[in-house]
């Protein structure tokens, strides 16, 4: 395992050089190159100045030295071992432990590294969250569309999950930004950045004036979600239906009657409860447990929520906490819908394969329950492609962190990829190909071990 | 195995059973209407009328302003047309209609000229001042970069909100039809999906298949290439190609191209590899078959399923790319796309929803129809997991 | 009776048409006594266990019905049929328990051997503690004379071999001692030296148990071997049932008869050839061997070699017909593709006539290939399916110049087809409208097609049932004697061995251990191993 593993680490190393060579070169190539002249370029100076500021930029990044030096001077400071310089830029020796140093960007000013030191964790925190929402809403539907194979509710949700992962990122986020941001409609979120700045001096935890107010959300939540529950167990699918499509109803007069005057019509005001009630009797007929109860819980929270909120009489303070996971509620489903309908299809390949496979046969043959040999037997082999799946994952969360980065506003990894590239600001886009090729080549590294520790017919020895 | 005789190839069987699932057809008839706005973009949307009497003279303006890239989009699909006729190996058609359109482009850039002042509102203001006998205009009679100056208060516009202007899909910030724009950006959807998508299959074929057939160290060299292709993500590498290299639609193609091509590459190699332990591929080198049959009347045919599969899914994927790297302000500076359209719609300062659902809606629109083509081909070429089974 | 099974009828529904995959079939098995099932492929054999067990795949049933009435021990007479899903839960794998061919794949991979036993023990015997219950593994797992059952119950099945797996699926099945075992080929995927132990375990536990087995195979010689009684199964029906040694000696039903007069025992042997050339071997290889590098460590670095062939000294004199026989994994296909050189041999020499094969470069060896040829053991997978029959046939003809014209070679490769009994139209159909017998004929078509003198026969009818098995067989003795051929037939079944060959060689783990003249191999064994893989075929007794 050990070999294994620093065989892998070293194989990292050409696959590294080959991607910042390859963004070098696409760099050293284009037409104007990167040299201080291009980041002159547009603006508005007398030519002696932008003669100084070019020799500026020459002195600086070492502009005018030829393509192949730029590259390798630049390997030698990202290199934790490489040579030294003086003063004067000559060689002065070689040093082990002289420290990788990712240089300056040109339009920023600072170093590389504490600008990837901001905007990075920010990308990591959107992808950590979407990532389990991906999971497990793909693996809901994914075993239920597999074992309901060739019957409506797989041939539905494989037509809807191929439709949602059609629908390009930039148009939900979009829709979702002027639907339910801006308050032509719906303000519910806020459209930009990850905090509200009068809540940076504000406490972590929410706070309320009154504790009788906290007691009664809790006391809301808690049972209305336990009452709903109770009735997604309960028999009697009309009732359920009927239940939940009431509710749903009222939830739908209640979102048009958020609109502002003008937006509201009578159309608007049959249509939207009348379509959520329908949803809601789908899903109150379905008989997919899991599904089912979730749909229930899920409408206990809105409906506990939303009383509690009514019946309150004191003020609350947001809070850190509650503010950011306010903001990242939009971005966060934009983020994830893609990679949800993409998962969900592996996932019910994968189930499928395995449900029809002999020692599933074997399984039912010792009299253990369909339920016990899906559950216990079939979904564990089934997890094992969906692991290396998750390494591929994770370049894909990275390109749509650029996406979503730039609609919402979001000061991460993904736009100030846009925004190096825009300005051509060499060190920047050389170091974030350099931090996400690392990034992702890690992630393939995960998911092989993971593969490893779950499959014990894999060993790497 | 005791079906009635068919003497059917295999590429016939598989295509049928695809065509056979209603998602297939669907998004086939998609495809087939977008190249149909696509070629007859000009004669569709349009600010010059087809047809006009002026004293008693016919004439017609469109063909006038009718730009090289129309011709070559129209000599392109009446090829098509004949071509599919033509009972034929596939690759000959391929290989006549590529000629057919270079050929075209050539003497379309040399001989159509059409005008290089452009004034959109003259035959609207001269048909006010009643010039004409009577004037047959396009059904959406306004060009892409109609700004509809004449009218002097335009601007955003609701679909339909105004009485005497007939914008279905409303107009931009400039005043121009959306309609009309998406009418002519179904060009820069169709042909950047296919061609990017071609240049990557080309590519990735040719490495995958030198990969798959001499394995050891080419196996080896190419791996490393794969790998370093997707290590970056795609959408980053593609921004800073476009970043650096200026904004055609050509060199976006090529881009897209050269960016998509490993996972091409890395299906060829896996069939490739399976293939060559199969046993009609051990016969023909048993029967001392020459190489390039081995490869290619041997390998590559029966290894082009999931590559299909894949490209297909490709086209959508290549699609979104353009319509992703318009929408980040990196697209194509003076032809509208999709993309570009999108990004529109988040430049004002309200949210203005036509901008972004008919652009928006295009694009999922034909991803999607793609997509169904992919899926449907992938059940017909591997049926053990489809759903009717 | 245990097990009667009345009127019995599974019907599929497949793309709009109705498969009567089992068709009133009635049968009964009384306690502590074997029935086999007999039958070739899409008779309908194992269907009709699963039917019994109540495992059809529920999406395309169309019908099930008849009576499958069922006495355990001491206990009620119930009809499987009726049952609801969690009453036929107790029986599955309590009463009645059920093993399979694959025994590479019927085993969960991600759950030890143990756990998965102790599975089933806990499902049926709920009483038990856990101690008692691992007992009870332990003891299975002992019954069925598992090596070093303490570690190896907390192997992974793929820490074992084929024949331990079948073992652990045995052990699996007996932990509930169940009244009736359902087998379904279970040593069909298995070398016959394992097969032996196989079978003679499941009698040994059947005496001991006193359970009844229900045994579904389409070997007559693993019927003669294990069976009291035969039922014989064609098309969905059951033609004839009745005790072993009748069925096998004296057949009533026409089927049957043409079954057992398949037989490669039954075929009327042939005049051996003892005429040959021995001075002048057509083929003739010295010290041959094949490796295959194992890398390991951080450097990729060759530490140690498979020796897949090691060392083969053999002649094939011109005109003579060699048995290659051997177990899987004793080199023997790897063997023969490297007489064509198809896999490259890693030392020696390959002599045709007074060429040595192994010195030709590329080009020279693309010429050369006329000369000899292959036969595959897969029809599926040996004809390329994007091509039409007279493409695969006339592609090899072009190449090497035979023929003056497309019209010449499309005349020769239609008397090629009628030299392997195949219509003329068959030249402008698909690969895939054949069956398996169809595609090797097409295959022997396609080898004879460049009119070599040698062919390598891979396994050729081991995925043909009997009765296609026995034409495919004639069909080739005929050819050779038409044209000439000389053959090198691997195979590791050995009546096949004794129709077909003249001389045979046996191999194990990369060496020839034993040749000589088949006759005498089969009857004498020399050699230790061979005497073993001799005993251990189960023959019909004729």
């Amino acid at each position: 395992m050990l070999t294994y593993l620093l065989r892998r680490l070293l194989l990292m190393l050409p696959t590294l050089l080959g991607i910042t060579l390859v963004v070098f070169v696409v760099m050293a190539s284009s037409p104007g190159g990167i040299s201080a002249k291009s980041l002159v370029e547009g603006q508005n100076l007398d030519p002696e100045a932008k003669q100084e500021i070019e020799a500026y930029y020459n002195r600086l990044y070492g502009l005018d030295n030829p393509p192949w030096m730029q590259y390798l001077r630049w390997l030698n400071n990202v290199s934790p071992a490489g040579f030294t310089f003086d003063e004067e830029n000559n060689l002065s020796g070689f040093s082990f432990s002289k420290g990788s140093d990712l240089g300056r960007s040109f339009r920023y000013g600072r170093p590389v590294t504490d600008l990837l030191a901001e905007r990075v964790p920010i990308t990591v925190l959107l992808n950590v969250l979407s990532i389990p929402v991906v999971y497990l809403l793909a693996l809901l539907v994914g075993v239920r569309a597999a074992v309901e194979r060739g019957r409506s509710f797989d041939v539905s949700s494989g037509m809807v999950m191929l439709a949602l992962w059609s629908v390009p990122t930039m148009l939900a986020g979009v829709l979702l930004i002027g639907f339910f941001a801006n308050d032509q409609y719906w303000h519910w979120f806020p459209t930009a950045g990850l905090s509200d700045r009068q809540v940076l001096d504000q406490v972590f935890m929410p706070h309320w004036s009154s504790l009788w107010d906290l007691g009664l959300l809790f006391l809301m939540l808690v049972l209305s979600t336990a009452l709903f529950l109770f009735l997604a167990n309960m028999g009697g699918k009309m009732i359920r239906m009927a239940l939940l499509a009431l509710c749903w109803f009222a939830l739908g007069l209640a979102m048009v009657q958020q609109l502002p005057e003008s937006g509201q019509s009578v159309s608007l005001w049959i249509l939207i409860p009348t379509l959520f009630a329908l949803l809601a009797a789908w899903l109150a007929s379905t008989d997919y447990r899991l599904m089912r109860q979730l749909g229930f819980v899920v409408t206990g929270v809105l409906v506990g929520g939303l009383l509690s909120v009514h019946w309150m009489q004191g003020e609350w303070l947001r809070g850190f906490l509650v503010d950011r996971l306010w903001h990242l509620v939009l971005p966060v489903v934009c983020l994830s819908y893609g990679g949800f309908a993409g998962l969900a299809k592996l996932t019910r390949t994968s189930v499928l394969e395995n449900l029809l496979s002999d020692y599933a046969r074997t399984a039912r043959a010792k009299g253990l329950a369909e339920s016990s040999v899906l559950w216990k037997h079939v979904f564990r082999n089934s997890l094992l492609p969906l692991i290396t799946v998750a390494a591929s994952l994770l370049p894909s969360l990275l390109a749509g962190s650029v996406i979503v980065e730039s609609i919402f506003s979001i000061e991460g990894m993904g736009k100030l990829a846009v925004e190096a590239v825009q300005t051509r600001d060499r060190e920047l886009v050389l170091s974030i190909t350099l931090i996400g090729g690392m990034l992702t080549l890690l992630g393939y590294l995960l998911a092989d071990i993971l593969y490893a520790l779950a499959d014990p017919r894999v060993s790497y020895e | 195995m005791s079906s009635r005789p068919q003497r059917q190839s295999y590429w016939r069987r598989i295509l049928r059973q695809t065509f056979l699932r209603w998602g297939a057809r669907l998004g086939l008839f998609w495809v087939a209407v977008l190249a149909l706005v696509g070629v007859f973009a000009p004669f569709l949307a349009s600010s010059f009328p087809l047809l006009l009497s002026e004293g008693g003279e016919l004439k017609s303006p469109v063909l006038d302003y009718l730009q090289p890239v129309d011709v070559i989009f129209l000599v392109g699909f009446v090829a098509f047309l004949l071509l599919s006729l033509w009972r034929t190996l596939f690759w000959h058609k391929l290989l006549v209609f590529l000629g057919l359109i270079g050929v075209t482009a050539l003497l379309a850039y040399a001989l159509v000229s059409p005008p290089k002042l452009v004034i959109y509102e003259q035959y609207r203001v001269a048909e006010a001042q009643g010039n004409y006998d009577w004037v047959v205009y396009a059904p959406v009679p306004y060009s892409p970069k109609d700004y509809q100056r004449e009218q002097g208060d335009t601007g955003l516009e609701a679909p339909l909100s105004n009485g005497d202007r007939n914008h279905w899909f409303g107009t931009e910030q400039n005043g121009a039809d959306v309609l009309s724009r998406m009418i002519h950006a179904s060009r820069i959807a169709l042909g950047i999906g296919f061609v990017a998508t071609g240049i990557a299959m080309v590519l990735g074929i040719i490495i995958g298949g030198l990969m798959g057939y001499f394995s050891g160290v080419v196996d080896m060299l190419g791996m490393r290439l794969v790998e370093i292709f997707e290590a970056v993500p795609t959408l980053f590498l593609l921004l800073t190609f476009v970043a650096f290299f200026g904004r055609s639609l050509y060199i976006m193609m090529v881009i897209i191209g050269i960016t998509s091509w490993p996972g091409y590459a890395r299906y060829v190699r896996a069939e490739f590899l399976r293939l060559r332990k199969q046993d009609f591929v051990q016969a023909a080198e048993a029967a001392g078959l020459p190489l390039p049959s081995i490869l290619f009347r041997h390998m590559l045919p029966n290894g082009m399923g999931p590559v299909l599969v894949a490209a297909s899914f490709g086209v959508a994927s290549a699609i979104l790319a353009e319509a992703t790297l318009s929408f980040l302000g990196l697209g194509l500076v003076d032809d509208p796309s999709w993309g570009e359209m999108l990004n529109q719609a988040v430049q004002s300062s309200r949210f203005n929803w036509w901008m972004a659902a008919f652009p928006g809606g295009a694009i999922f629109f034909t991803v999607f129809a793609y997509n169904l083509i992919g899926e449907s081909l992938r059940d017909a070429i591997d049926p053990y997991l489809s759903k009717s089974g | 009776m245990l097990l009667s099974v009345k009127q019995l009828q599974t019907w599929f529904q497949h793309q709009g048409r109705t498969i009567k995959a089992v068709d009133e079939i009635s049968f009964e098995i009384a306690r502590g006594e074997t029935f086999c099932l007999v039958g070739e492929s899409g008779s309908g054999k194992s269907i009709s266990a699963l039917s019994i067990m109540q495992l059809l795949p529920k999406s395309n049933l169309q019908r099930h019905r008849g009576e499958i009435l069922f006495q355990p021990q001491g206990g009620e007479r119930v009809d499987l049929t009726s049952l609801s899903e969690a009453e036929m839960q107790q029986v599955r794998g309590g009463r009645i328990a059920m093993i399979f061919q694959e025994p590479m794949s019927s085993l969960n991979p991600v759950f030890t051997i143990g756990e998965q036993i102790l599975e089933a023990v806990r499902l049926h015997f709920a009483e038990l503690s856990e101690a008692e219950a691992w007992q009870r593994v332990m003891d299975a797992l002992e019954a069925v004379q598992l090596p070093d059952p303490q570690t190896r119950v907390h192997s992974y099945p793929h820490q074992l071999s084929g024949g331990q797996r079948q073992r652990v699926m045995i052990a699996m099945a007996m932990a509930c001692e169940p009244d009736l075992l359902i087998a379904d080929e279970p040593t069909t995927a298995l070398d016959v030296t394992v097969q032996r132990e196989i079978l003679r375990l499941m009698k040994d536990l059947q005496q001991r148990t006193q359970m009844a087995i229900l045994f579904i195979t389409h070997d007559f010689g693993v019927v003669s071997q294990i069976a009291d009684r035969v039922g014989v199964m064609q098309q969905g029906k059951l033609v004839e049932t009745g005790a072993t040694e009748q069925i096998i000696h004296r057949p009533s039903h026409s089927y049957t008869q043409a079954l057992i007069a398949a037989l490669p025992e039954n075929l009327a042997l042939q005049q051996k050839h003892e005429l040959h050339d021995k001075e002048n071997p057509l083929i003739r290889l010295s010290q041959l061997e094949i490796h295959f590098p194992v890398r390991k460590g951080l450097l990729r670095r060759v530490v140690d070699q498979v020796r897949a062939v090691d060392g083969v000294d053999l002649e094939i004199p011109r005109g003579e017909i060699l048995a290659l026989v051997g177990e899987s994994g004793s080199g023997k296909t790897t063997l023969g593709r490297g007489i064509l050189r198809l896999t490259e041999p890693t030392a020696g020499r390959v002599a045709f006539d007074d060429t040595d094969i192994t010195e030709l470069k590329r080009s020279q060896l693309r010429r050369f290939r006329r000369n000899m040829q292959i036969i595959f053991q897969d029809p599926i997978s040996s004809l390329n399916p994007r091509l039409s029959i007279a493409g695969i046939l006339t592609e090899p003809m072009k190449v090497h110049a035979i023929g003056e014209n497309q019209e010449e070679r499309l005349e020769i490769a239609r008397d090629l087809l009628h030299q392997v009994q195949m219509e003329e139209d068959t030249l402008w159909r698909y690969p895939h409208e054949f069956s398996g017998g169809q595609r090797q004929r097409i295959g022997i078509a396609r080898a004879l097609s460049l009119n070599p003198s040698f062919i390598v026969c891979d396994e050729i009818t081991s995925a043909l049932d009997v009765s296609v098995q026995a034409e495919i067989l004639r069909m080739l003795l005929d050819l050779r004697a038409k044209r000439g051929l000389t053959l090198l037939f691997i195979t590791h079944n050995i009546g096949v061995v004794e129709y077909v060959s003249d001389r045979t060689a046996v191999m194990y783990q990369g060496k020839i251990v034993e040749q000589g003249r088949t006759e005498d191999i089969v009857n004498r064994p020399q050699n230790r191993y061979t005497q073993q893989l001799i005993a251990a075929v189960p023959r019909v007794p004729v």
